[in-house]
């Protein structure tokens, strides 16, 4: 086991990996930014190294000086957390030549999967069913060819996406050209890559996501599936386990087509296999995210299992200590993420608590949000035994969740909550697009 | 209190299973310092904000330049009589080395730094030993460079502050070094003679030839909390007359209690104490403003 490890992120999540940590008795170094001296990962870790300005390309993008800052404080691994470097194969490479261990999976693994074109490719090889789709276009007048016969509407897609980003709709052959270029600019601005492909645009859908966990000896678990179609934007906003849409029957034909994509692709670590739902339960491969993800909690709630434990045990050669067989899935569990509306610092903080209601953050009654990363405050999480029940314990949890000083979400995500649609757990990604 | 320092470290042992570690984990002494006090990992940004001090009161030494830059305006320091430095006349062994390395590793020539600086405005000669050189011991230089000082500050009619840290006289310039308490001694008084004020801050250590001379000839005498100060080491006077001395032995809260010192300055405060006491100094001098 590695005696000390380095988190190479901030944040929630890098205080969710240290607190693990801190239970496996690691000792542990936190990286900062200029803006971010005064944050909680960086009063909890055992050692802080600065490792730039504010703004994130200078700090947590900058592979280099967090190396150097694990070489210098004798760290014998680092975790990306989720974001930043967590998807990039040059951070694990580099990391790998420095001798430190890199808690996710191989390079190669990774820049399989970051290639969308190429995972869909490679999950169509093993047997996975993704959406009818195209290779990589040479220019917009084989992309309208391909339109035709996959049928609009299509979903022209870049093969560096990732965030919503160099992702384009298009409804009608008109609309295509257009599409093909932003989505191409787009993807080139932002990853540096503006090759794309098509897709069929599954609609309604649901976006259903397998968590895996693999270990070095070859075994593969699935630690069942989360429900993440409530969406802004693009980006996540409530997440629950199990979903409301999948069956047992499903559940089993889900577990078994991501464990034999897991294993075909030799991976190791922890991974989500992101899946759309259409309403005749049919399913398709979206992507793998190699890291991980936001909502692992509720996956954590209702399994039992500690799934940053694992990752850092798994990166340390340790094998599962349990099968598929020994995994169960009781209850329920429902997240919901707290989004800042601005910066701002917190002049008071409430937190709820109770049986089964945790809430993962990195916010202190005095502690400075800044504007220059991403807006999550925290994740509010919780379990009971139905479905029904949860939703009304996170409904009680979040009308007790108090932070003055940062606009954020939360009555947003309480009309959410109450919402007909959600309470029936009869949702697609188009939640928001049918309110407006 | 920064919020690290106020959570406590959990005493989990370290999960087995898996690999070893490719490497044990070093020391990080690049990152944090342990506080002798406390115990306690403080990182050096803390300590650095903190003028070298711990959260938990606790006082690091301090390096010369530094302590003169904590403690007086920004660039009014003028440094005096920096030539100076020590030659190896009695051919001590390893001697020459030894201030060679010295020289090299710290970038001072001696184990004083003297000079003419302000503190929030008011004028002063100023010397303040340094504790990473030879553990500002009192060789034939320091004691020159410190009575050139005194002699400096009365000419100028300049009130002197001197921040004593101090093993002792030193050794490896025999009897030379101990001349230096006589002379030190005697250009202290003639600048005291003149009306000129003199203030001394004791921090820790300050030990024996330098306690026993110009350390403790201030007109006013502060020190830093828990320094020591005294002549003899504890562990001497232990073998001397066979008891073990108490806990707070030499300290400088002793000595203000027996009047040896007149205060306890934490260093936060230094810098405004010092001051004040040189507007009050100056408003009373004799030849001035018809006293």
């Amino acid at each position: 086991m590695f005696s000390k490890l380095l988190i190479a992120n901030r944040g929630e999540v890098a205080v969710r990996i240290i607190r693990a940590c801190k239970e496996m008795g690691i000792a542990t170094v936190a990286v900062y930014s200029a803006a971010d001296r005064d944050c909680l990962h960086v009063a909890l870790a055992d050692q802080c190294v600065c490792i730039g300005e504010a703004e994130a390309a200078g700090s947590y993008l900058d592979a280099g000086r967090i190396v150097s800052a694990a070489l210098v404080t004798g760290a014998g691994a680092v975790h990306p957390g989720y974001g930043f470097l967590s998807e990039s194969a040059d951070f694990a490479a580099l990391c790998r030549k420095h001798g430190l261990a890199f808690v996710g999976p191989s390079e190669e693994a990774i820049t399989l999967m970051g290639d969308k074109s190429e995972a869909r490719r490679f999950m169509q090889r093993s047997g996975v069913p993704v959406a009818p789709g195209t290779d990589i276009l040479r220019d917009a007048d084989e992309a309208a060819g391909a339109a035709e016969a996959i049928g609009y509407p299509v979903l022209v897609k870049a093969r560096a996406g990732g965030g919503g980003r160099g992702i384009r709709l298009v409804r009608t052959p008109e609309e295509l050209e257009g599409a093909f270029f932003t989505a191409s600019q787009e993807a080139r601005a932002a990853f540096g890559d503006g090759a794309v492909y098509l897709e069929k645009f599954v609609s309604p859908a649901r976006h259903v996501e397998v968590q895996i966990l693999a270990d070095e000896a070859g075994h593969v678990v699935c630690l069942g599936e989360r429900e993440c179609s409530i969406q802004k934007n693009h980006q996540k906003l409530i997440e629950e386990s199990p979903s409301p849409a999948v069956s047992a029957a499903l559940r089993a034909k889900l577990t078994e087509t991501a464990a034999q994509a897991a294993k075909a692709a030799g991976y190791v670590g922890a991974g989500t296999v992101e899946f759309l739902l259409d309403a005749k339960q049919n399913f398709y491969f979206m992507e793998m995210n190699v890291r991980l993800q936001v909502e692992h909690a509720v996956t954590e709630f209702v399994t039992g299992i500690d799934l940053v434990k694992w990752q850092i045990r798994v990166a340390a050669g340790v094998p599962l200590d349990f099968t598929q067989a020994d995994v169960r899935l009781t209850g329920s569990s429902i997240e919901c993420r707290i989004n800042a509306a601005a910066a701002g610092t917190v002049s008071m903080l409430h937190v709820p608590g109770g049986p089964w209601v945790r809430f993962d953050s990195a916010l202190f009654t005095g502690c400075r949000v800044p504007p220059y990363y991403d807006a999550l405050l925290g994740k509010l999480v919780v379990r009971a035994g139905t479905r029904e029940e949860a939703g009304r314990k996170l409904q009680a949890a979040l009308c007790e969740l108090v932070i003055d000083g940062v606009p954020s979400n939360i009555d947003e995500q309480l009309a959410v909550l109450t919402d007909p649609r959600f309470c029936r757990g009869e949702y697609d990604t188009d939640f928001f697009r049918e309110d407006e | 209190m920064p919020l690290g320092l106020r959570f406590r470290k959990p005493k989990n042992e370290l999960e087995q299973g898996g690999r070893p570690p490719a490497r044990p984990a070093e020391r990080a002494s690049e990152m944090t310092r342990k506080c002798p006090d406390c115990g306690k990992e403080i990182p050096l940004g803390v300590l650095w904000e903190g003028g070298d001090t711990c959260p938990c009161g606790h006082c690091f030494p301090m390096r010369v330049r530094r302590r003169v830059a904590f403690l007086t305006d920004p660039d009014s320091f003028t440094e005096l009589f920096g030539a100076l430095e020590s030659r190896d006349f009695l051919g001590f062994p390893g001697y020459a080395k030894k201030l060679r390395n010295l020289r090299e590793s710290t970038g001072e020539r001696e184990a004083v730094l003297c000079g003419e600086a302000r503190i929030e405005g008011h004028a002063c000669a100023l010397f303040v030993m340094d504790p990473y050189f030879l553990m500002g011991s009192m060789g034939t230089v320091v004691g020159e460079k410190i009575a050139r000082l005194f002699e400096y500050a009365a000419q100028k009619r300049l009130p002197v502050v001197g921040c004593a840290v101090s093993g002792g006289a030193r050794m490896q310039e025999g009897i030379l070094s101990l001349m230096q308490m006589a002379k030190t001694s005697a250009a202290v008084k003639r600048h005291g003679d003149g009306g000129n004020f003199y203030l001394a801050l004791l921090t820790d250590p300050t030990m024996g030839g330098v306690t026993a001379s110009f350390a403790m000839q201030g007109d006013i005498i502060l020190a830093e909390p828990g320094a020591t100060v005294g002549f003899a080491g504890a562990r001497v006077v232990e073998q001397t007359v066979r008891k073990k001395p108490p806990a707070d032995f030499q300290k400088a809260e002793v000595l203000l209690a027996h009047g040896f010192a007149d205060a306890i300055v934490p260093r936060a405060g230094q810098r405004r104490v010092v001051a004040s006491l040189l507007a009050i100094h100056e408003r009373r001098r004799p030849d001035e403003k018809g006293l």
